[in-house]
Parts: C-alpha cells; structure tokens; sequence
C-alpha cells in the first residue's frame, strides 16, 4: 500500500514503544502521539500512557481540540505535574519517550533554548520543559526529526538544554539509571547509539535512500556498515489504523508539508473539526460541567 | 469567611513588581481571563513564572506586562514559536530565567513543605544550571555521598489558578487537567482562584475527592465562567484554536498594539460575547463533551456506551 514517509516514521517510533514502564505524552506533537497510539493497538496493549494529566489514558484519535478530552474521558486517574514529575521520572518509571528538538548532536544532547548567543539569541526556541531532565531518565530515549539535514544534526548544539548525559548499560546503571539505547528516527534513516565512546551507527536506511545521502545531511560522525538493512515498511494494518482511526485529521503530516503550506493546512484541520462539532448533538449548557 | 470577590478587584490583589505564579499548561486551564484583566488594571513590571506557558505568557509579553520571565517552556505548539516571547527575549527587552521544568516543580514543592531546598537526580549535563547558581548547586548525599541537584525553593507572591468550581472559603476543585496549580498554590505568599462556578460548600462536601486546594490556602475567590478561554478547561470546553491562530497571526504582525488596546478597553463580557455569541462558546463544548478515546479490546464494552 503506497505510504508516506511520515507513515513510516511513525511505525518505526512505534516498534520502540513496549509495555514496560510509563510513556508520558507532554507538547502536543502528532508524531510522537500517533506512534504511541499506534503501538497500544497493536503491539504494545499493555504500554501503559499518560497525557494531558490523565493517567493510563485509553488511547486517543489525534485533534487539535478533542485530544485532552477524550484523553480525560479514558483515564484511571488524574494527576498534577508534581505528582506526575515524582511518581514517574523520578522515580524511575519512565519507558520511553519520543522528542524533537531544533537541534541534536552526537552525544545525545538536544537544544530546544536558543540558537546563537544564550542571552542574546539570533532565534529564541520555546524551552525544553522537563526535557532537560527527562530525556536522561528514561529507559529508551527516541529521537524524531522530519527533516534529515546538518542544520538539525549537528556536531555540537549551540546550548544543551538536556543531554542523554550517560548512554552505555554500565554508565547508566553506575547513575542509577535505566539502561537503554538512543534511537533516531528521521525521514532517511534510523540512527542508535548505545555506547559512550562509539559514535551512532546507521542502525537502516529507508526505501531508497542511500548511505552517503545521510553521512552528507549528518553533522556528526556515524558508523556505516557495509550491508545496511531496509527500514521496514508500514503494514496495511498500520496504514488502515494510522488513517481511519488515529489520525484521520492528518495532523502528525502537519510538520512535513512546506513552510508556505503550513498554515492552509492547518486551517484545513480546524475546519474539519468545525464541522463535526456544529454539526452534533446539542452542547450542554455553557461552562458547566 | 466568603472570599468571593469580582473579577474588576483583581487590581487590587496583584501589585506592579509582583512575581506571580500562572497556573495551567500548554493549551490547558491558564487562567485567562485574570491575565486580560492584568492587561485592563495595567499591571506593569510582574515577574511571571510558568512551567509551560502558551497564550497566557506571549500576552503578557507582548502587553508590557512583563519585567522578567522565568519558564520552562513558552509555546504556541503547532502555531509556532511564542512570537512575543521570542521578540522579547532576542531583543534584549525581556530580562528571562530558563529554568529546567523538574527543576521548576522541585523548587515549588520544596518552599510548598517550608524547605530552603530539596534535592533530587537534577538536569545532569545541561548547560541551564550553571548559569543560574542561585538556584541549582550541588549536594552531596549526606548517607552515601552521591552528588546530587539542589533546587532552592521558589516563592511566588501571588499564584492565580484557574479551578472548575470553589466555595466561598476557596476550596477549590479540578476534576480535569490541573497542571502545575497545586503545587504553585502551595507555594505562593497568596493563592488567587479563578473558576468556572462558585458553589455552596455542600456541594464541595459532595465531591471532596476532588479538592485539590484547600481553602486555607487561599486569598481570594473570583467566578470566571470560561475563564481558561481561549484555552481549554475540561471537561467543561475544549481550547479554541481558531482564536488561538488569530492569536498567533496577530502576535506576529505590527498590529499587535491594536489587539492588546482593544482586550484592554473591553470589559470580560464584551469579550466573551465577541469571540463566544454566534454558538461558538457551545462549539467548544461540544468538542469536549464529544471527544471520545479509541475503542479497544479492552474498553470495548465500557467506553462505547460511553
């Protein structure tokens, strides 16, 4: 069945999510969501997921304004970020987590601060909320970036705003901390690193595309390997899932249409989800539960 | 003790230069309508602190309001990057503290239990700690030696929190997301509780598994029927995204002057009746009384008859 590549990444996100530990859903990012809703339906029934303060959330078809309700609606428990912070980070019950960042580096260290000088930034990015901490702590940290290129990828980030900080199995456990991999997902390739001193190796390569293509969008170094795996390909199971009932709005392509694009697609969304609202049954009385 | 008062008296309850706690997160329960009303009494110089500000926070910056920014994250997700927010902060006009979001909940719940600090496995590795060492040092545990991250504790004067009801005396009940409300109503000087409906204590007594803010913490009580608009306060409304866009559109453009003075001169019901009449407010009801989880194996019996 013909795809798209942000089908592909978000099967191959998916295929990290497990049932052990907690996967905590933060910024409303279409592509982490749909991997996690995409892996609790198949693979992973027992992955165990909270969002929107809502803990062991059933999961969720992806919208920009239905997502935290239907989240609320599926819920055993509603928690605060304290609690959240202390019963899962904390406390070593994070499992995996999906982020994005404006830039990434070879050590594992994301920048969601500020390009250029700190305090005088040529372009302020929004913060990294609890990134910074909880990138180290989780047992798989995953890495998605929608546009492969040494922009993104890059040597050193300008600021680290949270870092892998320890990536091996015994430098993790030495800091009391889960051991597991970092794991790229990007529109070329899947990239891992599980070792201190060993750069990320190109762990596939997606349909069609070549070795040399990702060493030219990489800024850091990697490892190649001669015979280098075919990402696998979404299944028609997943594609029927992904676009009938996860995402049938199309948000998680929202950050793979052009910049110029962007908005009209957007707004396309929203009026669809204009639609179904206006066109329902009676709202209940105005501001009240 | 009835501590309701209006919505026009919260002028008299946030002074210029105050530091003050906004309680809500991303697109969820900022407590909106205390923010334009900042924008109306002209509040100047407030030292805002967010975990994870969007509207509430780039208004505030964009309407001057602002002599310092301390946050972990300010976004307008899918809408961009916080336009005013980052003018600001490129510029050099917005003085700014970039605090780690754990680091942030760790230092509200060390002053919450009366604590100069609290240690916890901190932002290893991060370039934030060190620049700010009034906040982040440092500790050795004192039973095995392992060096860990010591928060000090953080004291907002005033926290406003937005809440689905409370009582005269300020109890204060969430039965959807409550982000980071608690834990900055525990650790302000003074707790302002905004909130969809003020309710007889018998009703509070009724749901008292949902207290999440005892009214002894608590200041003042003000009735602000969607009053989280244009972001979202489940499970009464869902967030607003076309106001939100236009927000970000506006935001981004040399008219923002123009969108501040009007929010400014127009009282909280011409607001609402402007971006709310024509059934949009029961549009945003729908979408949140509507939105339903995914079916699954195990919920099937449960949640479809939902």
């Amino acid at each position: 069945m013909p795809y798209g590549i942000h089908e592909l990444m978000v099967a191959r996100v998916a295929a990290e999510v497990d049932g052990d530990g907690v996967v905590v859903m933060g910024s409303f990012t279409p592509l982490a969501y749909a991997a996690y809703m995409l892996a609790k339906l198949t693979h992973a029934p027992d992955a165990y997921l909270v969002g929107f303060d809502a803990v062991g959330m059933a999961p969720i078809p992806l919208s920009f304004t239905g997502a935290e309700a239907a989240a609320y609606k599926g819920a055993v428990a509603r928690w605060g970020m304290l609690t959240e912070i202390n019963s899962i980070h904390l406390s070593n019950h994070g499992g995996v987590e999906a982020v994005s960042s404006a830039q990434f580096d070879g050590r594992g260290a994301i920048n969601l601060s500020a390009i250029g000088p700190f305090e005088a930034p040529k372009v302020r990015l929004p913060g990294g909320a609890g990134a910074a901490e909880v990138i180290k702590m989780y047992r798989k940290m995953v890495a998605y970036f929608p546009h492969h290129s040494p922009r993104t990828l890059v040597d050193r980030v300008d600021f680290v705003t949270g870092t892998r900080w320890k990536v091996g199995r015994a430098a993790r456990e030495a800091a009391h901390l889960l051991p597991g991999p970092v794991v790229v997902v990007t529109n070329l390739a899947v990239l891992v690193k599980d070792d201190d001193d060993r750069p990320f190796r190109v762990e596939s390569l997606h349909p069609g595309v070549a070795a040399d293509e990702v060493v030219a969008a990489t800024g850091f170094e990697l490892e190649v390997g001669l015979h280098l795996p075919t990402t696998a390909e979404p299944t028609a199971e997943q594609l029927d899932l992904l676009r009938q009932r996860i995402d049938p709005l199309g948000t998680v392509k929202i950050d793979f249409v052009p910049a110029r694009e962007r908005l009209a697609y957007l707004k396309g969304i929203l009026d669809a989800e204009w639609a179904r609202a206006a066109g329902a049954a009676p709202a209940p009385a105005r501001g009240r539960a | 003790m009835n501590k309701v008062v209006p919505l026009d008296a919260l002028g008299e309850l946030v002074a210029d230069g105050d530091s003050v706690a906004v309680g809500g997160g991303w697109f969820s329960n900022h407590p909106m309508a205390a923010v334009r009303q900042l924008l109306r009494c002209g509040r100047r110089d407030l030292h805002a602190y967010t975990v994870v500000g969007s509207i509430d926070i780039d208004l505030l910056a964009g309407a001057g309001a602002l002599g310092h920014l301390s946050f972990s994250m300010v976004t307008l997700e899918a809408f961009g990057l916080a336009p005013n927010v980052r003018r600001a902060i490129e510029t050099g006009a917005l003085p700014f503290t970039e605090l780690t979001g754990l680091g942030l909940l760790v230092g509200l719940e060390a002053q919450g239990r009366g604590v100069p600090f609290l240690p916890y496995r901190g932002p290893f590795g991060s370039d934030i700690p060190q620049r700010y060492p009034d906040l982040y040092r440092t500790v050795s545990c004192p039973f095995t030696g392992e060096e860990l991250t010591a928060m000090r504790a953080i004291q907002p004067d005033v926290a406003i929190v937005h809440a689905l009801r409370a009582d005269a005396e300020g109890n204060a009940q969430w039965d959807g997301t409550s982000g980071p409300d608690v834990e900055m109503a525990k650790a302000a000087r003074r707790v302002i509780v905004t909130c969809e409906e003020v309710v007889s204590r018998a009703e509070i007594v009724a749901s008292a598994h949902m207290t999440k803010v005892p009214g002894y913490y608590v200041t003042a009580v003000i009735e602000a029927p969607f009053g989280a608009h244009p972001t979202s306060h489940v499970p009464c409304y869902s967030s607003d995204p076309w106001q939100l866009l236009d927000y970000a559109a506006a935001a981004g453009s040399e008219n923002f002057g123009a969108y501040v003075e009007r929010l400014r001169t127009e009282t909280e019901e011409a607001y609402q009746s402007r971006v709310l009449d024509d059934g949009r407010g029961d549009v945003l009801c729908s979408l949140a009384a509507l939105s339903q989880p995914l079916a699954t194996h195990e919920s099937d019996l449960d949640l479809t008859e939902a």
